[in-house]
């Protein structure tokens, strides 16, 4: 008889990290079906050069520095999906190569890999592209089905031109990165992660109800605020990022707020459409802080007997 | 009423019924080995002195291990018989224990016992003194002498004792069968301690996952001055004894006091029990009741008597169902791995769990990803990522800062993590460091 010693708990909840990474993929799935959908063929090789580059990045990363290869958590999938969708479907397929490998390589590996890196790497990679190639990035087309055969045209973002019928914001007739557009499927995904408890309610609705009432706040419609640019992709599917959020849930609320806040500042008095890209970077940075200042009360201490921060 | 609960918590195994269903309707049954081994150090403090020897007839409820300092605790022998064997023998610690093993004569002649009569009349000032002639500490797990539990130090004052019937811990139905099967033995042992302390509130909670007892303890208690039963509602740890007294009471222990500086103390349904028993009949603990389940063939619950080796306990329950791959004395989240089914039962062994070899597998720790689960899990509201991360680094001076010596040591943590970190095992580790660190200073 061989019995194995080891200290409690003996059972485990099942839950994995790439069990987690897997829900988030599923989840993101209807969004990429839409962008794909909506746009066409160089949406699909978009997401493809991506997602493959990203998971080519991380194995080839891990095996280079002899670290433990961990492509099987998923989490390189998850980086290279989200920066897809991130990407206007108009992107040539080189620049989603080169923003995934930047997230990959730069801002996560070489921060120390998983749970180590202190940005979203898919939103840092989205920033970086955004200041090398701006035109790129902000250049934009209808969606193809809905123009009906009419080829697309290039246009800027609702955001930039104001003025679309809320209905159009939530199927996703607009022009918009590819995994933006369609409000409906994105809250299918954010059902999908509810009900799985991969992510809680905190961030996304906290952070879009801060930016809903900010903008009603400052004199835009809420509504539009709320449907247009890439605020309800960035709350459901970014903010929430494990590593870059906060811990506690007092943590994450103030954590939200933030981004809604300064989401609202930048398009109301920014010269730059959109702001949720920066407005999580900054909160990103700021969680650190959050953690080391918003702790739970330790049970039988009383507040004043908690002098260490 | 509203169902009482705490912060915190976790669910294991909940759509198994918290691994209780195979012995869950198995009424107790009696079982006694052909041997026992009797350890002198079954609880918290220092092992008692043996008093027989070798080749000596005991008779049952003998005393053969007379207890040492002031955590010491009474043995006694749990079969009538011949003692065979006063040598140490190696046990789950690291150093052998001094044990003393009886052969059983299948007699079960008893020694005269000195019963102080019925809990309601009997000389309260007796039943401490008697609590400790019994030789009862906690047999909820962590094995405490009764009898100090129960002496109040000058100051201090007590104004409610809490009975423990949560079994919040997995597979464990030993607790759940005692409530329904001798339910007026527990409610005379809340009586006797309430009259012995003078204290006018006891206070029965069970969770709201076993109605049956629910409703056998309210029977019992109907009648009987000053007791109430109340729900919890059903989350691990709620059994743990800072979190049952702030889902009870509302009160917290401050930091590094104990119960009954929250003004309550809080005893197991089966230490009731045992006290109960030793009031009216005089009898000291030598049976507890034993649940033997995993893969073994008939999982059971046995009235087993301490000592039992655990290979014994195990075959009155039809044997190994497989090859074993681990043998867990206690439950699921917080028991004990044996390091072989020779070793024997204590006071405290609640329950033997058998893993078969693909249940005993190891699981291999990932990084940490920051998901937070253990931060919202952790009912003493502490980090345990972040004082994991210290010690991994062996800095035990900072985890101290971040409050590790809190740590209940529960295992929320590490059940929850997706990334599969032992949080616990290293929390459990640094505790004893920083233990034995200060005591190395003090001495």
């Amino acid at each position: 008889m061989n019995l194995r010693l080891s200290i409690a708990p003996h059972i485990r909840s099942g839950e994995t990290t790439s069990r987690l990474m897997l829900n988030v993929i599923i989840a993101l799935v209807p969004c990429a079906i839409a962008g794909i959908y909506n746009f066409g063929v160089n949406a699909l090789v978009v997401l493809a050069v991506s997602m493959v580059t990203a998971v080519a990045a991380e194995y080839l990363f891990q095996v280079i520095a002899r670290r433990p290869v961990r492509v099987g958590d998923l989490s390189a999938l998850v980086t290279g999906l989200i920066l897809g969708l991130n990407l206007p479907p108009t992107a040539p397929w080189w620049m989603a190569m080169v923003g995934s490998a930047f997230a990959i390589i730069i801002v996560k590996e070489l921060f120390g890999g998983i749970g180590s890196n202190f940005m979203n790497p898919a939103l840092t990679a989205r920033a970086v592209l955004l200041a090398s190639w701006p035109v790129f990035m902000t250049t934009f087309v209808n969606p193809t089905y809905w123009a009906e055969g009419v080829d697309a045209v290039t246009t800027a973002t609702p955001l930039a031109t104001g003025g679309v019928a809320p209905l159009d914001l939530l199927l996703g007739r607009i022009p918009g990165s590819i995994g933006e557009v369609s409000k409906i499927m994105i809250l299918v995904g954010l059902a999908y992660l509810l009900i799985t408890r991969t992510i809680s309610w905190r961030i996304p609705v906290i952070m879009v109800a801060t930016t809903g009432l900010l903008s009603w706040a400052f004199g835009s419609d809420p509504l539009a605020a709320v449907l247009s640019g890439g605020l309800l992709f960035g709350a459901v599917f970014m903010a929430t990022d494990y590593t870059t959020s906060p811990m506690t849930a007092k943590g994450q609320a103030v954590y939200a707020v933030g981004c809604g806040l300064i989401v609202a500042v930048i398009r109301a008095f920014g010269n730059y459409p959109e702001g949720v890209t920066y407005g999580i970077l900054v909160m990103n940075v700021a969680t650190p802080l959050i953690d080391k200042f918003i702790r739970n009360r330790v049970y039988g201490h009383r507040k004043e007997e908690k002098a260490h921060a | 009423m509203p169902k009482l609960t705490f912060r915190g918590g976790v669910h294991p195994l909940h759509s198994e019924h918290e691994g209780k269903l195979p012995t869950r309707n198995k009424p107790v049954r009696d079982f006694a080995p052909e041997q026992v081994s009797i350890l002198m150090g079954m609880h918290l403090g220092a092992p008692s002195k043996p008093c027989v020897q070798k080749g000596d007839h005991v008779k049952m409820g003998q005393l053969i291990g007379e207890p040492v300092g002031g955590l010491g605790v009474a043995v006694h022998a749990s079969v009538s018989g011949e003692v065979v064997a006063v040598e140490p023998i190696n046990y789950m610690t690291a150093a052998p224990q001094m044990c003393v093993t009886i052969k059983n004569d299948f007699k079960d002649e008893w020694v005269e016992l000195k019963p102080l009569g019925d809990v309601e009349t009997c000389d309260p000032t007796q039943v401490v003194p008697a609590i400790k002639a019994a030789g009862i500490c906690g047999m909820g797990g962590a094995a405490f002498p009764t009898h100090v539990k129960l002496t109040i130090r000058e100051g201090a004052y007590c104004d409610t004792i809490i009975l423990n019937g949560a079994e919040c811990e997995t597979y464990l139905t030993a607790d759940y069968r005692l409530m329904l099967e001798d339910s007026t033995r527990i409610v005379d042992g809340l009586r006797a301690v309430m009259r012995a302390l003078d204290v006018k509130k006891g206070v029965i909670a069970i969770e709201d996952n076993k109605p049956e007892a629910i409703e056998a303890m309210e029977k019992a208690a109907q009648g009987r001055a000053g007791v109430q039963v109340v729900t919890l509602k059903t989350k691990y740890p709620q059994g743990g004894e800072k979190q049952l007294i702030q889902a009870v009471t509302g009160r917290e222990v401050p930091v590094k006091k104990l119960p009954l500086d929250a003004h309550v103390i809080v005893l197991n349904v089966g230490t009731a029990h045992a006290i109960a028993d030793a009031v009216i009949e005089g009898k000291p603990l030598v049976q507890r009741i034993t649940t033997v389940t995993g893969c073994v063939v008939n999982p059971d619950n046995l009235r087993t008597r301490v000592g039992t080796p655990l290979q014994e306990a195990i075959n009155a329950c039809g044997g190994y169902k497989e090859e074993p791959g681990k043998i867990i004395c206690g439950g699921g989240m917080t028991g004990n791995c044996a390091p072989n089914d020779t070793i024997p039962t204590t006071k405290a062994t609640n329950g033997i769990v058998v893993y078969n070899e693909k249940e005993a597998k190891s699981v291999e720790e990932g990084p940490c990803i920051r998901c937070g689960r253990c931060v919202e899990s952790c009912p003493m509201g502490l980090n345990p990522y972040q004082i994991k991360h210290f010690c991994d680094m062996d800095r035990l001076d900072e985890a101290q800062k971040l409050d590790v010596m809190d740590c209940v040591v529960c295992g929320s943590c590490s059940y929850i993590c997706p990334a599969q970190r032992s949080l616990t095992a290293s929390f459990k580790v640094a505790k004893e460091k920083i233990a034995a660190a200060a005591k190395r200073g003090k001495a």
